[in-house]
C-alpha cells in the first residue's frame, strides 16, 4: 500500500546554516499509512515536536522532500494542506468569545467555505462525544480549565475532518484523568474511523490500538522500536 | 498695530533659551535624567533648523526641479532611518519596501497638492512643494513607525494564535488581520485625533505659522484644512501598502510564520 505521508531524508536546523553545528534532524525517513497510530517519542529538545511542524508546512526543512498521497506539500496550498493534516499544539489556544465562536472559527476561513458549518445539534452531541457535556456553547471559552481546552481545540480540529492528526505532546498540560480522556478520545478516532494519528511525547504512553507504531527520535533520526 | 511680519533678533532668539533653562531645571532638580538630551535637542534645532533654512533660502531661489526632488529624497531617506531607529527588527527586511512606499505615496500626495489644490504653477514650487512634502513626511513617518513597530510586536506575542489560526485553515492574511487592523489603527489614531482638537484644544503650527506671519487667519485654515485631510490621507495610504508588503515578508512561502519569539 503506497504510503499516504512520507519523509525522506528531511534534514532541518533552526538557524537554517550548515555553520559547523549539527542538524536538529539529519536526514530523517518516516513513511506514515492511512490508519496508522504512529507515537514519537525521544528527549525534550531532540526535535519530535519540529517533526509535525514541517510536515505541516510551519517550517521549511533546509533539504529532503515531504509527500502527502505523493505529492510534495510545498505544491499544495497551505491552507488546504494543513485543513487536511492538522496540527494540534502543545499548549491549547481559544479565541476571545464562546465556545461555540471557537468551535465554528474554521469555518470563517476561506479555504473551508465549501465546508458545511457544524449545526448546534452537532456540537452539542461531539462535546458529549469529548466528555464535555457539562460545559455550554454560549460560555466564554478562555474561561475553561487547559484540560476541557485541550479536548475543544481537538474537537474543532476534527470538525475540519482532517485525514491526519498531528498531535504535539496532547497530555503534557493535563492532570492523569484529563489525559486518560483525550488519549481515549484519539485511539477511538483511530480505531473507528480509522483516523490517522501521529502524536509525539516524552510521556511513557502506550496507545491502546491494535497496532501501534513506536519510534524513537535518536541522534537526530528516527528509530522504530 | 503692525500688519507686516516682525523679525525676531539674535538676541530676542536667545531669550527664548530660557524655555529650555526651565527645562533643564527641572530635569536637574527632579533627577529625570534628561539634561543631556535637552542639550543635544536645543543644539540640533538650531543648527538644523538655521541649516534648513539656508537650504531653502538657496532652493527657493534656485527654483531647480531637480533641486527640489534632491530635497524631497533627502528628507524622505532621513524618515526611513529616523524609522529604522523606533522599530527595532532584524528578522523581516522592511526597510526598502518601506522606503519606496514612502517615495512614491509622498511625492503622489504632494504633487496632488500643489497641482490640483493649492493649484501652483509649476507644480514643484519649491515654496509650496517643500513645506508640504515635509508636513507629509513628518507626519506620516510617525504614523509608519507606531504601525510598523505594533505588528511586529503583536505578531511574536500572538504567534501561538496564528499558527492556531494557520493550522485551522487559514491563509495568512486571515492568521494575521485582527493584527494588522490593531496595528494601522494605532498608526492612524494620532491624525485623526488631531482633527478632532485642531481649532478648539490647539493651533497647528502651520496655521499659527501664517498667522504669525501676517497671513490673514481665513486664508491660515483653509490652508490648515487641505494639511489636515492630506494628512490623514497620506498616512492612511503609506500605512496600508507598506503594512502589506511587511506582513507579507513576515510569512514564508508556505504561509509560515517567520519572526521567532524573543
Amino acid at each position: 500500500m503506497p504510503n499516504l505521508l512520507e519523509l525522506r531524508d528531511v534534514t532541518f536546523a533552526y538557524d537554517g546554516s550548515t555553520s559547523g553545528k549539527p542538524f536538529l534532524l539529519d536526514r530523517l525517513n518516516l513513511g506514515v499509512q492511512k490508519g496508522d497510530f504512529i507515537v514519537i517519542r525521544g528527549a525534550s529538545g531532540s526535535g519530535k515536536s519540529t517533526i509535525l511542524r514541517l510536515i505541516c508546512r510551519l517550517h521549511s526543512p533546509q533539504s529532503g522532500s515531504i509527500l502527502f498521497r505523493g505529492e510534495p506539500v510545498g505544491s499544495i496550498k497551505p491552507s488546504i494542506l494543513r485543513a487536511s493534516i492538522s496540527y494540534v499544539a502543545q499548549i491549547p489556544v481559544m479565541v476571545e468569545g464562546t465556545v461555540a465562536d471557537n468551535l465554528l472559527l474554521p469555518f470563517s476561513f476561506d479555504s473551508n467555505s465549501a465546508r458545511p458549518a457544524p449545526d448546534v445539534a452537532r456540537l452539542e452531541s461531539m462535546l458529549a462525544l469529548f466528555y464535555l457535556q457539562d460545559i455550554s456553547l454560549s460560555q466564554p471559552a478562555q474561561k475553561l480549565s487547559v484540560g476541557q481546552k485541550q479536548r475543544l481545540a481537538l474537537m474543532r480540529t476534527l470538525l475540519l475532518g482532517p485525514e491526519i492528526l498531528l498531535l504535539d505532546e496532547p497530555t503534557s498540560a493535563l492532570d492523569k484523568e484529563s489525559a486518560v480522556m483525550v488519549f481515549s478520545i484519539i485511539e477511538r478516532l483511530n480505531a473507528e474511523e480509522e483516523k490517522t494519528v501521529i502524536t509525539v511525547t516524552h510521556s511513557d504512553y502506550s496507545p491502546s490500538v491494535p497496532h501501534p507504531k513506536s519510534f524513537m527520535l535518536r541522534n537526530h533520526k528516527l528509530e522504530q522500536v | 498695530m503692525n500688519d507686516g511680519i516682525i523679525n525676531i533678533s539674535l538676541t530676542q532668539l536667545l531669550l527664548a533659551l530660557l524655555f529650555i533653562l526651565v527645562a533643564q531645571i527641572t530635569s536637574f532638580v527632579y533627577k529625570l535624567g534628561l539634561n543631556r538630551d535637552i542639550t543635544i535637542g536645543t543644539l540640533r534645532t538650531v543648527s538644523q533648523l538655521f541649516l534648513m533654512g539656508y537650504a531653502l533660502t538657496f532652493i527657493f531661489k534656485a527654483e531647480n526641479l531637480w533641486l527640489t526632488l534632491g530635497i524631497f529624497l533627502v528628507m524622505v531617506f532621513s524618515a526611513i532611518f529616523i524609522v529604522k531607529g523606533r522599530v527595532k527588527e532584524k528578522e523581516v527586511p522592511y526597510m526598502l519596501p518601506t522606503f519606496l512606499t514612502m517615495v512614491s505615496s509622498y511625492f503622489l500626495t504632494a504633487y496632488f497638492v500643489s497641482i490640483a489644490i493649492v493649484g501652483v504653477s509649476p507644480w514643484w514650487e519649491p515654496r509650496y512643494f517643500i513645506p508640504t512634502a515635509g508636513m507629509v513626511i513628518g507626519n506620516s513617518m510617525s504614523a509608519l513607525s507606531i504601525c510598523i513597530e505594533r505588528l511586529f510586536s503583536q505578531m511574536r506575542q500572538q504567534r501561538d494564535v496564528i499558527e492556531m489560526k494557520l493550522c485551522l485553515g487559514a491563509n495568512y492574511k486571515e492568521a494575521s488581520g485582527e493584527i494588522f487592523r490593531n496595528a494601522v489603527s494605532a498608526g492612524m489614531i494620532p491624525s485623526i485625533n488631531a482633527m478632532m482638537g485642531v481649532g478648539l484644544v490647539f493651533l497647528p503650527g502651520m496655521m499659527s505659522g501664517q498667522i504669525l506671519a501676517g497671513t490673514d487667519p481665513l486664508i491660515a485654515i483653509r490652508y490648515q484644512i487641505v494639511v489636515m485631510f492630506m494628512l490623514v490621507g497620506s498616512t492612511a495610504m503609506s500605512a496600508i501598502i507598506v503594512m502589506n508588503i511587511v506582513r507579507r515578508r513576515c510569512f514564508g512561502s508556505g504561509e509560515e510564520l517567520l519572526l521567532t519569539p524573543r
